[in-house]
């Protein structure tokens, strides 16, 4: 760890200056202190403090001195003061959502309480739409967590902070970049057709979430039934995520600040070959086997020159180190490299440090509140040459003025910016990923330097674009949002009146700069490479949202109504511009007025939608036993052709609170709660993008050039058939909640079917000459089941002054789909069919190698599946069963009723997602750990997956250590790879291209995302510093991984394999991305 | 609030009603003649582009490839691996033609529309029936539920008909205003693609007795002279000559970002200021990228000498060594393929590098120089689609086909091509070229048809020509040919190309120890790599791969997907195993 970073020093500055600071303050105030109280025998005052199980102090707890009218409530630090109370007399503690506590006095005058979670959450508020509802009375399939779950862990991205936390909320991150975000699915597969994800309010805005301070989070609400997301209507048909961020509270003013620092570096450090001569001599073995032993490379890809007597040279190199690891070839002048370079070394820095500071001050009297927060991450990145850097910075103020008794009216203003630095490879356009570059072109034998200093051929094509400058995207985002809203309330309170509106404003600015990379191959002959060019993407995005509801309240004895009417509208206009221009006349200033290429893009674009809806709920509760609950929703989105705009959308739930019931005599030392539930409910997909049903003719460069112009062009329209309706999606919801060992155990379970009907797909495959795409229709349906399983246990021991707390939450899911409808008649494999489990992978049965000649000759004839340039299959090849006995091995008819010697080897769909949370805490100190992960799933690594294959891919791959010591030979022949041939696992049909039974990976894993511990240092301490909490803890993020995968290769994050860096060229190979961080972080939490 | 208020009043019906904002649509494409250039823009796709013509000749008789083409291998190609079955740009034509009537605009602007959208269409009817043979012929787009789309193919007489018809009045009423740039089509471009298509179905017909259209080749015949005689006569186009060095006049047509546009008359523009490239370097320097493109001796063998006679009629030209073949011939040879002397243009000498060829041929008639783009797609020089050239060849070979030829003919047309060759001699022949008929073409006895059919394989090497030649003139056996190389004396010898006194390469049948630097050792491994005469000998190529030809192979297989889809669909003869 290195302290010479200028950004190392200042960090280490502020954070000693905050810790002699809280010194001064602790000593300042300590001499002014008064002595501790003596607590008197009778009648005397009472004071102390309440927190919950985290130390964090309590506000609002009621405290009543049992048996008479005396009581009170806590001050915003927790704090609290009784006069007169007799010792011996017993203090009621209560709080909503906390289990009540009696504490018999016995002569202590000072009591510090520490309140614990009412277990079974049953008491819980949770949001919903347009509102908030009791847990007990919940009806739907609704989760919720709060805060903590953000708490003592730096993010920089709030999505990475909600994966495994909430059952069946699937996030699937692509890879580690910091602005990653990802998809929010809600109970698996959604639409195969239109697509669609779940909805993601932030305050009942759609935004989102990777622009939020994390410490703004007051806490996460997942709507997964049709009954609980009715409400949204044409756009809840997938799951609806609800974000509320704190909000100010009465009271006197709470500042908390936070800081931490953070360590960063992959999760995975790949093993690659770096031995130079080792390397090259599989190279050459790669490629001369798949040219069946006749002809030898002459090239290492693109531009390193290879020759058999280059390899002599290289191995006498090898044997004696002291030789240079350069030279001149006298025949030509070039230089000649023999390296054994550990790219790794070269591409990652040796520490990526990051840091985050948050503060917040709340506070308020009774007709105002205010709430302002500020919160500044940074995260330098992984690269030791011009090395990525993310900066997020947010502010964020919400206040409430009550101007009559009936009347307050509230604004919320949100202000977000993001600046991303990223290097990019002057090489191609689109770019390459780096790492894909790099296993293609940098060698262990090629090296990044010449000895003069300037960067090699092999590096110019490479990294020689990160070392030279100049070559980077530069992203910006700036979100701007304002809420503002009242709520009136009539009729003695039953009546609330609720209105917003909401102004939003996006604006992402991306620059990529190119510059040419200077290299020699020649010694002092300076070359250049790559383009000359700039290029800017900006888009800005305005948002209009407004609500207006009423919701009125009623009870009648045991009889309970409650009803919510409203109207929601919402637009929102994106513009997009892209300039691009070659030529730039000084590299150093690079702006588009001193660049004067005759080359340049000039486009614009966007896209606008709208909805409106009205809506309405019906809550109707009998005793709080039988619960009843109908929502609707008629909404209006612009996605849809003109005469299907609008669409009805209803649902209904039902409750029935077992446990309530006179005949229910269960101990509650047993069972001390337990609920039924069951909804249903039918939606709509319209959370889509927009114009998918519209007939368009897009104008673009024709790409050629006419009259020496390259001119603009537009051509036919796609074909779009009449008739189109809604996909939609009908949800069947039963729940079980219940609450055990008086309430110490709690478990929550949901069972579900989902059916999407009507999906857009594309129809039954039209002859040829058609001429355009088939045209997409309401052609296929889906039908997803799942379930969801959520236990949490929180336990106490040791005795009640010193008392040790700790909690198992484990959440567990999952969900399976399968094709009920498709235009596939003849049950094609190769796409959809009727009756398909979604994610089957067909392929194969590897029945291991070829022994001799004699077997190779005996088997069926493996003619199509490809096994060098020749096709000349040797021992050590692999072999596949002849399933159908025909004597041949290929796919048949590539149908499900005549698949040939395929049959289903996998699933690559997620099995049994699960998290598990653990949480101690014990006098001061707190613990927690969370691990999540998933049980299962099948993986194919596909083409140029060099991370797997090494070079059985390309022969000039990178080549994973794992890989070379699991080849097959004559004295190896039970190696986990075949016979060591080049473009096996890239040339189609090739032997380990075919999707094959041994090679299918699981990739389930399970890893440890989060450890932390803390000190909470003790309030008697700290009070007098005038603090009510100061944390100081240690967290580490991602420190441990496990994947059944890793019994084979141990190269890859088993969580971002799918793909790669989706911001560069697509389909680079599978796992060509930016690494899954892990990372330890020191940070203090400080409330006044 | 008054927020609210506003998006309350908002309510109306047709306030979802979102249109796109960034494309236009079938209503609004359509109205102003600068709406019909916008969309005819797009026909422009359907040319090859550079990269597909300097590939052309991937399957001929006079190249050798890195590997036998698959549709040549016994058993390597089938039905279910055929490709070319599609339509959309006929779709994006005939769209065109049922909307461009909705522009105000005058006739003759919408005339010349509606003859552009027909010269495009003519072009991909023509390019369907050169590769299936019969093909439905479609006039409008079609719906969903159209049952023209499961009809059967149309005869071969009756697309050729609407061909005509179309390219006659894109002749008639395409602008005749000669396009300096080479990029645009002309009624020029018009008459000269006809002479092409008119030529092609002429000897199509002439020599595909089997078909029963012999008959009507004639007519073909006279329309392709008829629409090549309109271009000579146009006096737009002339064959292009560097005054500054003749030697190198051949090669200015294709090494050249601006398209010399006093010959070519449609050209693939690439251009670096606009970043447009092909990839010719690439391509033909590669030992791995490429399909190492060489051409073979018999091909070279006919080009001929400066003096006008023929190469072959020499004793023993068939053992004449590389280092003094390439002396004093055709200049368009060293312009073609890189002789000893070649030099790359930051000095160093270049001969045939073997690295990329396996004859010892190596193209340079496309690449640059400049070593700059040997590895990247940066390649900035046009490459020629149609040319004048090609016209006056198409000229003569119509004549001759029609036994018309005379040799007032030849000095207008062929006589001028082998002048710009440097040829002293450009006489027309009155010897039939006995190589050229034993090596090529034995059932052809006519010394015209020949000369002009030599001609038209030199002038028109690696452009693309070969194949569709080759198979109107019903020769597709000579794919058969062996891909002959070089003569070698002797095994274990170094040989220098190109007469600097160091040795470029040498013949082997193992590499020796001790290399001498420089030298490229060729490995004669006797499968793939071979000299006729064991130790001595042509170097022969490939020869363990059999090509076999089949007069089947004449018409490519529809894939197999579509006879399922369309029960109606005939498959072509000879291609029913999928």
């Amino acid at each position: 760890m290195s302290f010479k970073s200028p950004f190392l020093r200042t960090w280490l500055k502020v954070f000693t200056g905050l810790i002699l600071l809280f010194i001064v303050a602790f000593d300042v105030s300590a001499g002014g202190l008064r002595g501790g109280q003596k607590g008197s025998l009778w009648g005397g005052p009472v004071r102390g403090t309440v927190m919950d199980d985290k130390g964090n102090p309590l506000a609002g707890v009621t405290i009543s001195v049992k048996g008479t009218q005396q009581g009170t409530s806590t001050g915003d630090k927790g704090q609290f003061e009784l006069a007169n109370v007799e010792d011996g007399a017993v203090l009621v503690f209560s709080s909503v959502g906390y289990m009540q506590q009696e504490v018999k006095l016995k002569g202590r005058s000072v009591l510090n309480i520490v309140m614990k979670d009412n277990a079974s959450g049953l008491n819980e508020v949770v949001v919903v739409g347009y509102g908030t509802q009791k847990k007990v009375n919940l009806t739907g399939a609704v989760d919720q967590v709060g805060k903590e779950v953000f708490e003592n862990r730096p993010l920089v991205n709030v999505t990475r902070g909600l994966e495994g936390v909430i059952p069946n909320l699937n996030i699937k991150m692509t890879d580690g970049k910091p602005t990653r975000s990802a998809d929010y699915n809600v109970r698996g597969t959604t639409s195969i057709g239109a697509g669609g994800s779940a909805l993601i309010l932030i305050d009942g805005v759609p935004g989102d979430p990777n622009l939020l301070n994390p410490a703004d989070i007051e806490n996460v609400s997942v709507l997964k039934d049709a009954a609980s997301a009715a409400i949204y209507g044409a756009r809840g048909a997938f799951g609806v995520i609800l974000i509320t961020t704190r909000s100010a509270k009465k009271g006197k003013t709470q500042l908390n600040f936070s800081s931490s620092l953070t360590f960063n570096a992959p999760t995975i450090k790949p093993k690659f070959v770096t031995n130079g001569y080792t390397w090259t001599k599989n190279f050459d073995s790669a490629y001369y086997s798949y040219y069946d032993y006749k002809s030898h490379p002459q090239k290492a890809n693109s531009a390193f020159p290879f020759s058999l007597d280059y390899l002599d040279a290289l191995q006498q190199r090898n044997n004696d180190p002291s030789l240079p690891k350069t030279d001149i070839d006298p025949t030509t002048g070039n230089y000649v490299y023999y390296g054994n370079t550990d790219w790794q070394k070269v591409l990652y820095a040796d520490t990526d440090p990051s840091t985050d500071q948050s503060l917040s001050v709340s506070g308020g009297s009774d007709k105002a509140t205010y709430y302002l927060s500020g919160h500044y991450a940074y995260q330098k990145g992984l690269f030791r040459y011009s090395p990525d850097h993310y900066k997020m910075y947010n502010i964020r103020s919400r206040g409430t003025v009550d101007p009559f008794p009936w009347l307050k009216l509230e604004d919320n203003l949100q202000y977000s910016k993001t600046t991303y630095f990223f290097p990019l490879i002057n090489h191609a356009d689109p770019v390459t990923p780096i790492w894909r570059r790099i296993s293609d072109e940098f060698f262990p034998v090629a090296m990044l330097f010449n000895p003069d200093g300037t960067l090699t051929q092999n590096a110019a094509i490479t990294l020689g674009s990160f070392v030279s400058g100049n070559n980077y995207s530069n992203q910006g985002t700036n979100y701007i949002s304002n809420t503002a809203g009242f709520t009136a309330k009539f009729l003695k309170d039953r009546l609330h009146v609720h209105g917003d509106l909401t102004l939003a404003y996006t604006n992402y600015l991306e620059t990529q700069l190119f510059t040419p990379v200077p290299y020699e191959v020649h010694p002092g002959v300076g070359l250049q490479m790559g383009d000359s060019r700039m290029n800017e993407q900006n888009n800005t995005t305005n948002y209009t949202g407004t609500n207006l509801y009423a919701e009125y309240e009623q009870h009648f004895g045991k009889h309970y109504f409650k009803g919510l009417v409203g109207y929601n509208y919402e637009h929102s206009l994106l513009k997009s511009r892209y300039v691009q221009r070659y030529g730039l006349i000084n590299d150093d200033l690079p702006d588009f007025s001193l660049i004067d290429g005759q080359a340049f893009t000039l486009t614009g674009g966007g896209s606008e939608w709208k909805t409106l809806g009205g809506f309405f709920r019906l809550n109707y509760n009998y005793d709080q036993r039988y619960l009843l609950e109908i929502d609707g929703r008629y909404d209006g989105s612009s996605k849809f052709p003109e005469d299907q705009q609008y669409g009805f959308f209803p649902s209904a739930s039902a409750g029935w609170r077992v446990s309530q019931e006179k005949f229910w005599n269960v101990s509650p030392n047993l069972v001390s709660d337990l609920k039924l539930r069951a909804s249903y409910g039918s939606l709509g997909n319209g959370n889509v993008s927009p114009y998918q049903f519209l007939a368009t003719m897009p104008v673009s460069k024709l790409g050629m050039m006419l009259n020496g112009i390259v001119p603009d062009a537009t051509h036919s329209p796609n074909v779009i058939p009449n008739g189109l309706t809604w996909e939609r999606s009908n949800t069947v919801d039963a729940g079980v909640d219940a609450g055990f060992l008086n309430g110490s155990l709690s478990a929550s379970f949901d069972w579900y079917t989902r059916r999407t009907t009507n999906m857009f797909t594309v129809g039954l495959p039209l002859p040829a000459v058609f001429g355009a795409s088939v045209p997409k229709g309401n052609y296929a349906d889906l039908s997803t089941r799942g379930w969801e399983l959520n236990l949490t246990y929180r336990g106490q021991a040791g005795g009640s002054s010193n008392p040790f707390h700790y909690s198992v939450r484990v959440i567990l899911s999952n969900n399976v789909s399968y094709i009920t409808k498709y235009n596939n008649p003849n049950r094609l494999i190769n796409t959809y069919y009727k009756g398909m489990k979604v994610g089957d992978m067909w392929g194969y049965v590897n029945e291991g190698y070829f022994a001799d000649a004699d077997d190779i000759a005996k088997h069926a004839s493996q003619t199509l599946i490809r096994v060098s340039s020749a096709n000349l299959p040797l021992p050590g090849d692999i072999k596949f069963k002849d399933l159908n006995g025909d004597g041949k091995i290929g796919p048949g008819d590539g149908t499900v009723n005549n698949p040939g010697d395929m049959k289903i080897i996998g699933n690559s769909s997620p099995r049994l997602p699960f998290g598990i949370n653990l949480g101690a805490d014990w006098n001061n100190f707190f613990f927690s750990a969370f691990f999540q992960g998933i049980w299962k799933r099948n993986w194919w690594p596909g083409t140029d997956a060099s991370l797997f294959w090494g070079q059985y891919n390309r022969p000039y791959s990178w080549m994973p250590e794992d890989v070379l010591k699991n080849e097959w030979s004559p004295s190896n022949p039970n190696g986990y790879f075949p016979r060591l041939r080049g473009y096996v696992a890239l040339n189609s049909n090739a032997e380990l291209v075919v999707q094959q039974s041994k090679y299918v990976q699981n990739t389930g894993y399970i890893r440890l995302k989060n450890l932390s511990l803390g000190y909470s240092l003790p309030a008697s301490l700290i009070r007098r510093a005038g603090m009510s909490s100061a944390k100081l803890y240690l967290t580490g993020q991602n420190l441990w991984v496990w994947s059944p995968m890793y019994k084979i290769i141990r190269t890859m994050d088993p969580e971002v394999i799918d793909g790669s860096d989706p911001d560069f060229t697509a389909n680079a190979g599978n796992g060509m991305d930016y690494p899954m961080l892990k990372s330890y972080t020191i940070g203090l939490n400080i409330t006044f | 609030m008054a927020g609210l208020l506003i998006a309350l009043a908002g309510c109306k019906k047709n306030t979802l009603d979102l249109q796109p904002f960034d494309v236009l649509n079938p209503a609004s494409a359509f109205r102003t003649a600068d709406d019909l250039q916008l969309y005819a823009n797009s026909f422009y796709k359907i040319f090859p582009d550079a990269n597909t013509v300097i590939r052309g000749d991937y399957m001929s008789d006079i190249t050798a490839s890195k590997s036998a083409p698959t549709y040549l291998v016994p058993g390597g190609f089938g039905a279910t691996m055929a490709t070319g079955w599609s339509w959309s740009n006929l779709r994006n034509i005939n769209y065109f033609l049922q909307h461009y009537q909705q522009a105000n605009v005058s006739a003759s602007v919408s005339n010349h529309f509606q003859g552009l959208a027909r010269f495009f269409r003519a072009w991909f009817y023509f390019n369907m029936v050169k590769k299936f043979g019969d093909v439905p012929w479609y006039n409008k787009p079609l719906d969903v539920n159209d049952t023209a789309l499961y009809k059967p193919r149309d005869p071969r007489t009756l697309v050729m008909d609407s061909v005509l018809a179309d390219l006659n009045f894109a002749c008639a009423n395409i602008n005749a205003t000669k396009d300096g740039t080479a990029s645009q089509v002309t009624k020029w471009t018009a008459l000269a693609f006809k002479s092409r298509v008119c030529l092609y179905e002429g000897t199509f017909r002439k020599y595909h007795t089997e078909l029963g259209l012999d008959g009507t080749a004639t007519q073909w015949l006279s329309d392709a002279v008829d629409a090549a005689q309109q271009v000579m006569d146009g006096g737009q186009y002339k064959i292009h000559v560097n005054t500054s060095n003749a030697a190198a006049s051949y090669r200015d047509l294709f090494i050249n970002s601006t398209p010399s546009s006093d010959e070519i008359i449609l050209s693939y523009v690439c251009n670096a200021s606009q970043q447009i490239f092909n990839d010719a370097n690439w391509y033909y320097t590669s030992a791995t990228y490429g399909d190492r493109l060489s051409l073979t001796k018999s091909f070279i063998d006919t080009y001929p000498n400066i003096d006008g006679s023929r190469f072959t009629d020499q004793v023993n030209f068939d053992t004449i060594t590389f280092a003094n073949e390439v002396q004093n011939r055709d200049l368009r040879l060293q312009q073609t393929i890189r002789m000893g002397s070649y030099k790359r243009s930051d000095g160093t000498v270049a001969p045939p590098d073997f690295t990329y060829t396996y004859t010892g041929y190596e193209p340079l008639k496309f690449t640059l120089d400049s070593k700059a783009t040997d590895g990247i797609a940066k390649n900035d020089n046009s490459i020629p689609i149609i040319r004048y050239a090609e016209v006056l060849l198409n000229f003569a070979e119509s004549k001759a086909e029609l036994g018309t030829f005379t040799s007032s003919d030849w000095d207008k047309s062929v006589k001028l091509l082998l002048a710009r060759a440097g040829i002293t001699n450009t006489a027309m022949p009155v010897t039939v070229d006995t190589y050229m008929q034993q090596t090529y073409f034995p059932a052809v006895s006519d010394v015209a048809i020949l000369e002009i059919r030599k001609e038209r394989a030199i002038e028109l090497a690696l452009e693309g020509f070969r194949y569709d030649d080759l198979m109107r003139w019903k020769a597709g056996n000579l794919l058969q040919m062996t891909y002959t190389g070089l003569y070698v004396p002797a095994m274990n010898t170094l040989y220098d190309l190109n007469g600097d006194g160091k040795p470029d390469v040498s013949f082997v049948t193992s590499i020796p120890a001790n290399k001498v630097a420089g030298v490229y050792y060729f490995l004669i491994d006797n499968t793939q790599t071979r000299l006729t005469d064991g130790t001595s000998g042509n170097l022969i190529w490939l020869n363990n791969i059999t090509r076999e030809w089949d007069d089947y192979k004449y018409f490519y297989p529809i894939p197999y997907n579509e006879l399922v889809l369309n029960r109606n669909l005939v498959q072509n003869g000879g291609w029913d195993h999928p």
